[in-house]
């Protein structure tokens, strides 16, 4: 079987990727639909029971979703694969600009941030210009956009406005656009197969994402009702209450293990060996849930729920920046790894 | 079949830059008659809750347009008759002193350059010559007349819209002379709501620069009076004056949101004022849902 793969072409190993986890998302989503007919016929189980299934096939959803998208960015070539993204960075950048508050004399360095460091940003990556696609952002747009918001003449919280929307802009573009850009590495005999690379990422730190959630979910702490002995040690109190009632060291660690070791398990789709893969992963996740970690405290500081359109927070729909701000935050600091590691 | 495309295109882009969003809040969206109002920050309101309603209400609802500013170009005019099937209204009549510089088509008084004050109302009830149903088929004609008492029989009031200050100079027989029922802003609406359609009104009749929305003009009391069948449901569109401030011509892609909240009716006997503040307050009540 494991040589009968080897020997397929790369395209072929890329569509039995994706038959495979078309395969395993198909089987988890009609055994998730079945066990929901069954509770629409006759409830057997609690009320937060019940919202807990909503929350997971939401969850179910969004990894179909992506999975859709990538098999669609990969069929259809890396030009495609490179609009999509750009595409997803502008959907994030939207949501996250409407959250803070910006004025007047903002509005045109908005329309630089929208309609010129974007595209061109993402220009640079599908063009493969690395050394201007990695200073683009941090140090001409870091100069260009105060510039513009100087012009408008309004000092009104200067500092904090700018700060917002560069932040804004690193976040939702900057770290976005290094998702299409591992599509570009070349590794030496790893040619046509850098779909693989962009998958081991994103399916590694949603993997984390996932198990820290799920964690959270099942093992949430609460003083008075102590769960089963066993599973005490994962009932941790939350260790910054005041950005994240789930985050604690102890899930964490757990989340990390986890993805890291599938990482790790999935190093022979990737250029690394084993150990290398379960160090990559490892970056890539730490990384990452910090990462949504600190989007968590800047939701705080706006006072929501999650991003996302107003109000959508009380129906449970979240927005888009909640399901990839860790991506955002991994894929940099992966692609740099990977870049100076193996010198590619 | 090109405006349809036009539609299609625009209500892409609108999806693009802003979302979008519809909230029912205090209503399912139906296919009743209804006078949607809502709060007034920016030219592209008209383009936003045309966005937000579902496809079938679209077809059966026409928002009102400035015929200043939405029909000064050929272009602007194609579109807003034939994409948003709008109702033309007049603003800011022609100013009686030359010497005011018609830069900006904000609706000043002509002559006193302070806000009026609120009013006493006059003993003499303006309320009694129409409470006469309007028979939905009626000629328009007719319900104009009814239309031009409030405006006239009470000078010093906002003006409305105001291309009658002429009309409000000479109170007492003007009316319905022809001059001033070619002047009255409303005439389009009730000729609209006559028909059977929806319509979307500002009763602000101007742009608010504050985010506060200004007082309510009088139009709206005088729908509520003329058609006491038609829903009236207050909307609150959020965001959108950041989306294209006053002076910009780039949109920046904000998400927005338009609230319908709980229809509200004109109660049994109650006066213009308080009826205006109440639909006023109904609006502002949506920016924190």
């Amino acid at each position: 079987m494991n040589q009968f793969l080897r020997d397929l072409s790369p395209a072929h190993q890329v569509a039995a990727l994706f038959l495979l986890v078309f395969g395993v998302l198909a089987i988890v989503s009609t055994v998730t639909f079945l066990i929901s007919l069954r509770e629409r016929r006759n409830a057997m189980h609690s009320e937060s029971w019940r919202r807990e299934l909503k929350v997971f096939q939401q969850l179910l959803s969004t990894t179909w979703f992506m999975v859709v998208m990538f098999w669609i960015g990969w069929a259809l070539g890396e030009g495609v694969a490179t609009l999509l993204f750009a595409l997803i960075s502008f959907l994030a950048l939207r949501e996250f600009i409407t959250l803070s508050p910006t004025r007047r004399g903002d509005h045109r360095s908005l329309i630089l941030a929208f309609f010129v460091v974007l595209p061109i940003q993402f220009i640079l990556v599908a063009t493969a210009r690395f050394d201007l696609f990695t200073v683009f952002i941090p140090v001409y747009v870091f100069l260009a956009i105060p510039v513009v918001s100087a012009l408008s003449n309004d000092p009104h919280q200067f500092l904090e406005r700018n700060a917002k929307l560069q932040w804004g802009i690193t976040v939702c573009v900057y770290g976005m656009s290094h998702v299409p850009a591992l599509l570009l590495l070349s590794f030496p005999g790893f040619e046509g197969k850098s779909a693989f690379l962009v998958f081991f990422l994103v399916f590694v730190v949603q993997t984390c994402m996932v198990v820290q959630h799920l964690i959270a979910r099942r093992f949430a702490y609460s003083p008075l009702d102590a769960g089963p002995r066993m599973w005490r040690w994962l009932q941790r109190e939350p260790f910054a209450p005041n950005v994240s009632r789930s985050f604690n060291w102890v899930s964490w660690a757990v989340g990390m293990a986890i993805a890291s070791v599938v990482g790790a398990l999935m190093s022979f789709i990737t250029p690394f060996g084993y150990g290398q893969a379960l160090a990559m992963s490892l970056i890539a996740c730490v990384a990452g849930s910090m990462g949504h970690l600190v989007m968590k405290a800047l939701k705080r500081d706006r006072g929501i729920p999650n991003w996302g359109p107003k109000g959508m927070g009380v129906t449970g729909a979240n927005g888009l920046l909640d399901r990839v701000d860790a991506l955002c935050f991994a894929a940099p600091v992966f692609f740099h790894s990977v870049r100076w590691y193996f010198g590619v | 079949m090109l405006a349809k495309l036009t539609g299609w295109l625009l209500l892409g882009v609108v999806r693009l830059l802003t979302g979008a969003q519809a909230r029912w809040y205090g209503c399912p969206p139906k296919a009743e008659q209804r006078i949607y109002f809502a709060n007034h920050q920016s030219h592209a309101d008209l383009v936003m809750i045309w966005a937000a309603l579902p496809e079938e209400l679209r077809s059966i609802t026409r928002p009102i347009a400035a015929r200043d500013y939405w029909a000064n170009t050929p272009f602007k005019r194609w579109i807003t008759t034939e994409v948003f099937n709008a109702v033309y209204v007049e603003r800011g009549g022609a100013p009686v002193v030359p010497s005011a510089p018609a830069a900006s088509a904000s609706t000043k008084p002509a002559v006193p350059t302070l806000i009026p004050t609120e009013r006493i109302e006059p003993s003499m009830d303006p309320i009694e010559p129409f409470m006469i149903q309007v028979p939905p088929p009626a000629p328009a004609a007719f319900a104009v007349k009814a239309v031009q008492l409030p405006l006239i029989a009470l000078p010093g009031t906002e003006p409305d819209a105001s291309a009658s200050s002429a009309a409000t100079a000479t109170a007492s027989d003007a009316i319905a002379s022809p001059a001033a029922e070619a002047a009255d802003p409303l005439a389009p609406l009730i000729e609209a709501l006559t028909s059977g359609d929806s319509i979307i009104i500002f009763p602000e009749g101007t742009r608010g620069h504050t985010g506060e929305p200004q007082k309510f003009k009088s139009g709206l009391f005088t729908l509520a009076q003329l058609f006491p069948d038609v829903v009236l449901v207050p909307a609150w569109i959020d965001n959108i004056q950041r989306v294209m401030p006053k002076g910009e011509v780039v949109p920046v892609p904000i998400l927005c949101s338009v609230t319908f909240g709980a229809p509200i009716r004109l109660e049994e006997g109650e006066e213009r004022r308080p009826f205006l503040d109440r639909a006023r307050d109904a609006v502002v009540a949506l920016r924190s849902v």
